[in-house]
């Protein structure tokens, strides 16, 4: 295949899973730190930044022995997985043992994944409490997702656009931030996981990231091409 | 995490140190400036750190002219987005910096900002349109488009000073590959979303706030010139040793006038400051 060809498949796809990962994440914002909404107490923006850092160093180590897109990619999707699977653990030891909430989910009367009736744990006026099973597997699967996509970018620079590997790796999260934060415009604050009412409205985030993704694909292979790293 | 609370009227007040340029002024004349100094890489450091400080204000003010509406994400979110951008704009500046060259001043790094005025403006219109995200925000449009050439231009001076050049290749050698990129990366989104996050409220002064964000790029001139002195090839050249020691009392400079400035302006227009001394122990 044509190295352009590659660089946007990939790129493209990385900001589609990037934003679709975004969707996912248990974000709780402010009302979170004050355990008064459920998911962990911070913006998307951080959250999937940290998700994709943590992704594109194992990603990076890993392609360093290995030329392999998958196994690339899916070093990068374990990575950012163990930075969320911690984030949340952690953020709900706080919630319960600090602030001593129940994990809860306010958008649902029951979990649709364990059953778990969750309406009579919540306290009254807040939108639920910490990270509820449903969203911790939502989460799980977002970072999953996200980290691959971040982990392809990098791949697609390294390889097909012969970056140098902290070229792809700023590079690649340049695109994944600018993807993630316009998937953080269309929810708007707060989200639970994929049972979210907010979840419905993915495909406007996925259409307009594709776009921007698009337009940074043909980017990446212009600087490679005028730099003179390809062809 | 609403931001601000609704449109906020702008009221600016005469007395305390004022800025006299509005929003469009300060972005004409930042946006000269800095592609003026960016164009021509032959110049001192210290010069080029001028022009970083107005990409960076420029940067900011932006953010502010946003993120007063309330984005829903929290205000650094919009800098960051900038700085994304702005890396991408300023890869693809410096590949464009071998053509068009006549003499010593090389327009050929403009595409990049125009390139990434085009898709900052793409990305507006898509956030900003009923149909597809709907934002609502007035402005957004043209806030996106300055916010990706903001960063653009600061981060192709940043690659200039660090790099004394902005060829490819050595940019990719000097300013890139030994990772002072992500010192560059943080700092700048730093400067452009710290500000307003920082000083939002309902007394939020835009002088003021402006403030902070050069303080900022005098950290980042500290740290730059540290990095520009340890590793220069030359002494008087270009990114040599000089122009790395001038850039951190440049910075020095900056950083102290500045904070100075602003803790006093924000002690005098707050009501009272008291001191709460330590936690009380009960016995």
């Amino acid at each position: 295949m044509d190295p352009i060809l590659l660089i946007v498949v990939c790129v493209l796809a990385g900001g589609v899973l990037a934003s679709l990962g975004v969707h996912l994440l248990p974000v709780g914002g402010a009302p979170a730190a004050m355990a008064t909404a459920t998911g962990v107490a911070t913006g998307t923006v951080m959250l999937m930044l940290g998700a994709a850092m943590c992704g594109l160093f194992t990603a990076a180590s890993v392609a360093t022995y290995t030329s392999n897109i998958l196994l690339v990619s899916l070093s990068g999707a374990v990575g950012s997985w163990l930075m969320m699977g911690v984030t949340m653990l952690l953020a709900n030891l706080l919630y319960v043992f600090g602030a001593g909430v129940v994990p809860v989910s306010g958008r649902v009367d029951v979990d649709p994944i364990t059953g778990q009736s969750q309406k009579e744990y919540k306290t009254p006026q807040c939108d639920g409490h910490g990270v509820p099973n449903v969203s911790y597997i939502s989460g799980m699967i977002g970072a999953l997702l996200g980290g691959f996509g971040g982990a392809l970018m990098y791949f697609a620079l390294l390889e097909y656009a012969n970056f140098e590997p902290t070229m792809a790796g700023v590079a690649a999260m340049a695109i994944f931030v600018a993807n993630a934060i316009i998937a953080a415009y269309n929810i708007g604050g707060t989200i639970e996981g994929f049972h979210d009412p907010k979840f419905k409205r993915l495909p406007k985030a996925i259409l307009t990231c594709a776009i921007i993704s698009l337009l940074s694909g043909v980017l990446v292979w212009v600087v490679a091409n005028m730099g003179g790293l390809i062809g | 995490m609403t931001v601000g609370g609704g449109p906020v009227v702008e009221e600016e007040k005469t007395e305390g140190f004022s800025f006299p340029p509005d929003v469009t002024q300060l972005g004409i004349i930042s946006a000269i400036i800095a592609i003026v100094i960016v164009i021509i890489p032959g110049l001192p450091a210290v010069v080029k750190a001028v022009g970083v400080i107005f990409a960076l204000l420029w940067g900011m003010d932006s953010v502010r002219k946003t993120s007063k509406y309330g984005l829903g994400t929290g205000v650094p979110s919009i800098g960051v987005l900038a700085t994304g951008y702005g890396v991408l704009g300023a890869l693809v500046g410096i590949a464009f910096a071998g053509i068009l060259n006549v003499s010593i001043v090389q327009p050929g790094v403009l595409i990049g900002v125009i390139a990434m005025a085009i898709v900052g403006l793409i990305s507006g219109v898509l956030s900003n349109n009923e149909k597809i995200i709907g934002m609502k925000i007035p402005g957004l449009e043209r806030g996106m488009m300055e916010l990706g050439i903001a960063g653009t231009l600061a981060m192709l001076l940043q690659f200039s000073i660090v790099a004394g050049s902005l060829d490819f290749n050595l940019v990719v050698e000097r300013a890139i590959s030994n990772g002072v990129i992500a010192v560059m990366f943080v700092l700048s989104m730093m400067a452009m979303f710290h500000p307003y996050n920082a000083c939002l409220g309902p007394d939020e002064r835009r002088p003021r706030t402006l403030m902070v964000s050069i303080e900022i790029s005098g950290l980042l001139f500290i740290i730059l010139g540290i990095f520009v002195a340890a590793t220069a090839v030359s002494t008087w050249g270009v990114a040599g040793v000089v122009d790395g020691i001038s850039l951190i009392v440049f910075g020095l400079i900056v950083w102290i006038v500045f904070f100075v400035k602003f803790i006093k302006t924000a002690m005098r227009e707050a009501h009272s400051t008291v001191g709460t001394g330590l936690i009380k122990t009960i016995e």
